[in-house]
């Protein structure tokens, strides 16, 4: 239990930083971001009421006389009530709005294709590492070429030859525009065929990494006593690799999750761009290239949430995997 | 650290020598090398050798080719020339942000480790958090905060540095606090050595290879990200990156007009920079961790060998080692063991004694064919001397000749191991009932389940151990009671040999003395043989029938245990004796002193040796 405990005490702590983070951010950088804000609002017609300016000046800091320890609490109040502002760009949405709009997608984009990656790279990395000393090592350095490919990029190339070359798969979007947004078969497949390509880029940049890190500790497990002892059981190689090699070697990269996970979500924000994918990588851009800084921000503590539950998710996962962690806490 | 070279006072003391520290030559690391060097020539030389790479000309995205290798952008401009430029402001970056992660990762990890107390709790936990949240979106933010005419190189990299050095700084957390607790930093600290002394002089250089290696690392990731950053449109302004490139090719729709020689050389410069540090990162990590060194193919197939079984010389024996040699073929080949005979009869102790590295182990896993590249038996045989009546008529078996298949059926079945140190020979992650089990689902699929619980159950019963304990995991268990479980574990398939590797070498001396003598007990209730492996000469007078002592590869005397007690033929078996100490103190008084082997008679009382009855 006292596992349990001190993780979703630490998810807490993490949650409350990047909280603060996002309220000093804006404060401690040059200029004046309320007023750029309030300009941009007049440009495009919209109605500047007090509570409006309020809600983005406890956002963005201002010099409106209150102590800024008074501006810290409101700003917690008004982030635990949900209230993320309203967005500038798309005015007079409210920020969550559009973000739970985005969400979906990217939720569904990036979970699936990230768990791919991760299913596939263990896979081939147990039997690269089991199978040490064949040709498939010279795969290994083959692998960090994909790793060090920007996301980006690959997802150029992929488009030129699949997309604009062959035509097997759409430039981008992410569904048939003529196809009306619903739960039914026709929007669904609509969506899987928009989808491939991204996930593909995701997985291809992806997969190397988990490769490489399983593979290195199937090598180092390989070499326990406990494997030897399976093998002088008389067990086949194929229980041995997976029950008593791979499912030790695997604790690792389960718990070194978080980091990866950064890397992917930051690959596929770009990638989202590329794709001009309905997501929320590309809100963020949107945001960005307007000035629209509750959106922005509002987009980066979403995603910092959805990372967070995410490692929280594997760490209980490690738990249930690794029977050392349940009692010595 | 700069003049070191000149003398050296002192050996490294428990330290690798600096030769370690370098990595080892292997094709990898040449081509990671030469990618290196050539994307860094082009960054460092290039822009001297090309033209302006802002001149436009009215030659619109012109096919590579003529004046313009690599063609030209949509404005004419040459893309060679860019290509130099944006490197170098790529370098640039990735080599400020290295130098600046690093040294923070190295701060908050080595530091804070070194300084131990709350001040590591809260760096850990202040790394920790740092990188669960995610990198880029914050960098995003951050950078979309600094107006556009400050966003210089310098801010980007210091950005870039902030969200990047926690991953590092764990792993260097982590390899520190085992290098705080060795011997000569301990030492260090008690002479009063200060501590910055102590982190440069005695941590630092142990920990250079990682540093390396997070060191690559950080320019890896400053590159890629800063190249989606300015892919975005948030990079540094007025400075060009391949980055940049990218953003211009894509927004001059490159990618639509067919222009992929502006859109696939910045990309591929990233992906083979990054691929060629990732190619010299295995090397460093093969001096971190030896064990990933390339090892040699295997050879296609083990020479098939006709079985050529050794005749039983009567029904008593039951194992026929005969002139096997085990060669480590190495750059020089090591004769691990040479020319070994030795039988074992039924129900027998076999002592197999010599110092450690005398071969002893390389030949009880050469038996059982466990031993592995580069090791390889050279000559000799190995022969099991089935039991009658079982499966086949008493078959003389030729264990080196079986197929895989043969052997993986052989092994535990007829011929089971107990391993020295029980605390990895068991499988951290699988329960004791799994361990137990799956021995007698792939040998005795025939089993019903009912079957092989009350199976498990007798074994546990036999050594010992309290049947509640199948659903325990290893780490619950006391090192004894894993060793116990090993022996039960041993038992399960009624082997008729049973090889003990230093089964009790870990174990205090009452918990040894519990399990010798259940060893004992167990022969002679069930009647298997043991080949008896140690280092402890005098144990096995009082255990075993009969003994054999190595040195150097060799059997050099090969005797009952009585009589070489009385009479040790060979000099190194007399001074293996006289090297453990008596309960008096006086060495080799310990075999002498008494007229009967009944040295421990003070029962309970710890003796160096470990004496049994």
């Amino acid at each position: 239990m006292r596992y349990y405990a001190r993780k979703f005490a630490f998810y807490l702590v993490a949650l409350w930083a990047a909280l603060t983070l996002n309220f000093f951010i804006p404060r401690l950088m040059p200029g004046n971001p309320v007023d750029i804000l309030m300009a941009k609002l007049a440009q495009r017609g919209g109605t500047v009421d007090p509570s409006a300016r309020r809600a983005y000046e406890l956002l963005l800091g201002a010099n409106s006389g209150e102590s800024l320890l008074d501006q810290y609490f409101s700003y917690l109040g008004n982030m635990f009530r949900g209230d993320l502002g309203i967005s500038v760009s798309s005015f007079p949405t409210p920020v969550s709005q559009i973000i739970a709009e985005a969400l979906p997608w990217t939720l569904m984009l990036v979970g699936i294709a990230t768990f791919l990656s991760f299913v596939l790279g263990i896979a081939l990395g147990t039997f690269v590492g089991w199978r040490r000393g064949t040709w498939l090592d010279s795969l290994v350095p083959a692998t960090t070429v994909l790793a060090a490919v920007p996301y980006f990029w690959l997802a150029l190339i992929l488009v030129a030859v699949l997309s604009s070359a062959w035509g097997w798969f759409p430039l981008q979007g992410g569904y048939d525009v003529v196809l009306w947004p619903g739960w039914n078969a026709d929007f669904i497949g609509s969506a899987i065929y928009y989808g491939t390509l991204p996930a593909l880029t995701i997985v291809i940049s992806s997969v190397g990494g988990w490769l490489l890190g399983m593979r290195n500790m199937m090598v180092s497990t390989t070499a326990e006593d406990y494997v030897l002892t399976a093998k002088a059981k008389g067990l086949r190689d194929s229980r041995i690799m997976i029950k008593y090699a791979a499912r030790n070697a695997v604790l690792p990269s389960v718990a070194g999750f978080a980091i990866s996970l950064g890397f992917v979500v930051a690959g596929s924000i770009i990638t989202e761009q590329v794709f001009s994918y309905p997501g929320i990588g590309s809100k963020l851009l949107q945001a960005v290239q307007n000035n629209d800084y509750a959106l922005m921000q509002g987009i980066f503590l979403v995603i910092t949430v959805a990372v967070l539950g995410a490692n929280l998710v594997v760490d209980l996962l490690y738990a249930v995997i690794d029977p050392r962690t349940r009692v010595s806490g | 650290m700069t003049n070191l070279s000149a003398v050296t006072v002192e050996p490294p003391r428990g330290r690798a020598g600096w030769r370690s520290m370098l990595p080892r030559w292997s094709p990898k690391l040449g081509v990671g090398l030469v990618l290196i060097g050539l994307i860094t020539f082009l960054g460092v030389v290039g822009p001297f050798l090309v033209g302006d790479p802002n001149t436009i000309r009215d030659i619109s995205l012109t096919a590579p080719g003529g004046e313009f290798w690599l063609g030209t952008t949509q404005t004419g401009q040459d893309i060679v020339a860019q290509l130099a430029h944006a490197t170098r402001g790529s370098l640039y970056i990735g080599l400020l942000v290295g130098v600046m992660a690093t040294a923070l990762s190295a701060l908050f990890g080595i530091v804070g480790s070194y300084v131990g107390g709350y001040v590591d709790e809260g760096f850990s936990l202040f790394s920790n958090v740092m990188l669960v949240i995610p990198g880029l979106p914050l960098v995003i933010v951050i950078s979309a905060f600094v107006p556009a005419d400050q966003r210089g190189s310098w801010t980007i990299a210091v950005v870039l540095a902030i969200t990047g050095w926690a991953a590092s700084a764990r792993v260097l957390r982590a390899q520190t606090l085992s290098l705080r607790n060795r011997d000569y930093v301990a030492a260090a600290k008690v002479s009063g050595e200060k501590p910055w002394r102590v982190i440069t002089i005695e941590i630092l250089p142990n920990l250079l290879p990682l540093l390396a290696s997070q060191f690559v690392f950080s320019v890896i990731y400053a590159i890629l990200s800063e190249a989606g950053l300015s892919f975005l449109g948030l990079g540094a302004s007025n400075s060009s990156t391949l980055g940049t490139m990218l953003y211009y090719a894509q927004n001059g729709f490159a990618l639509q007009r067919d222009a992929w020689w502006w859109f696939v050389p910045p990309g591929l410069i990233i992906a083979l920079f990054g691929c060629g540090l990732a190619l010299v990162n295995f090397s460093i990590d093969e001096i971190i961790n030896p064990k990933l060194r390339d090892i040699p193919r295997r050879a296609a197939a083990e020479a098939v060998r006709v079985p050529d079984p050794v005749k039983r010389p009567d029904d008593d024996v039951v194992l026929t080692v005969e002139n096997l040699s085990v060669v480590y073929q190495v750059e020089n080949p090591v004769h691990a063991v040479k020319d070994v005979s030795i039988t074992l009869r039924r129900g027998e102790i076999l002592g197999l004694a010599g110092e450690s590295g005398c071969g002893k182990t390389t030949l009880a896993y050469a038996i059982n064919r466990l031993h592995r590249p580069p090791a390889e038996v050279t000559t000799g045989s190995v022969t099991f001397h089935d039991l009658p009546g079982q499966d086949g008529a008493g078959d003389d078996v030729d264990v080196l000749a079986l197929t895989p298949e043969e052997l993986r059926a052989f092994r535990w079945s007829k011929l089971s191991m107990v391993f020295q140190g029980a605390m990895n020979a068991l499988n951290p992650v699988l329960s004791i009932k799994a361990q137990l089990e799956d021995v007698l689902t792939t040998h005795r699929p025939e089993m019903t389940k009912a079957q092989r619980k009350a199976k498990c159950e007798e074994v546990l019963k036999l050594v010992g151990v309290d049947v509640r304990r199948l659903s325990s995991f290893p780490h619950e268990l006391s090192g004894g009671m894993r060793q116990r479980v090993m022996i039960a574990m041993a038992l399960l398939l009624d082997p008729q040999v049973m090889i003990m590797d230093e089964p009790t070498t870990a174990l205090d001396v009452v918990v040894q003395r519990g399990i010798l003598r259940e060893i004992l007990r167990l022969r002679d209730e069930i009647g298997f043989a043991v080949l008896f492996i140690t280092h402890d000469l005098p144990l096995l007078l009082e255990l075993a029938d009969r003994i054999a002592v190595m040195k150097e590869g060799e059997v050099v005397e090969y005797a009952e245990a009585q009589r070489m007690f009385e009479r040790p033929a060979h000099p190194y078996t007399r001074q293996l004796l006289d090297s453990f100490p008596s309960l008096t103190g006086e060495r080799g008084s310990f075999v002498r002193s008494g007229e009967q082997m009944t040295p421990v008679d003070r029962s309970g009382e710890p003796t160096p040796s470990g004496g049994v009855r």
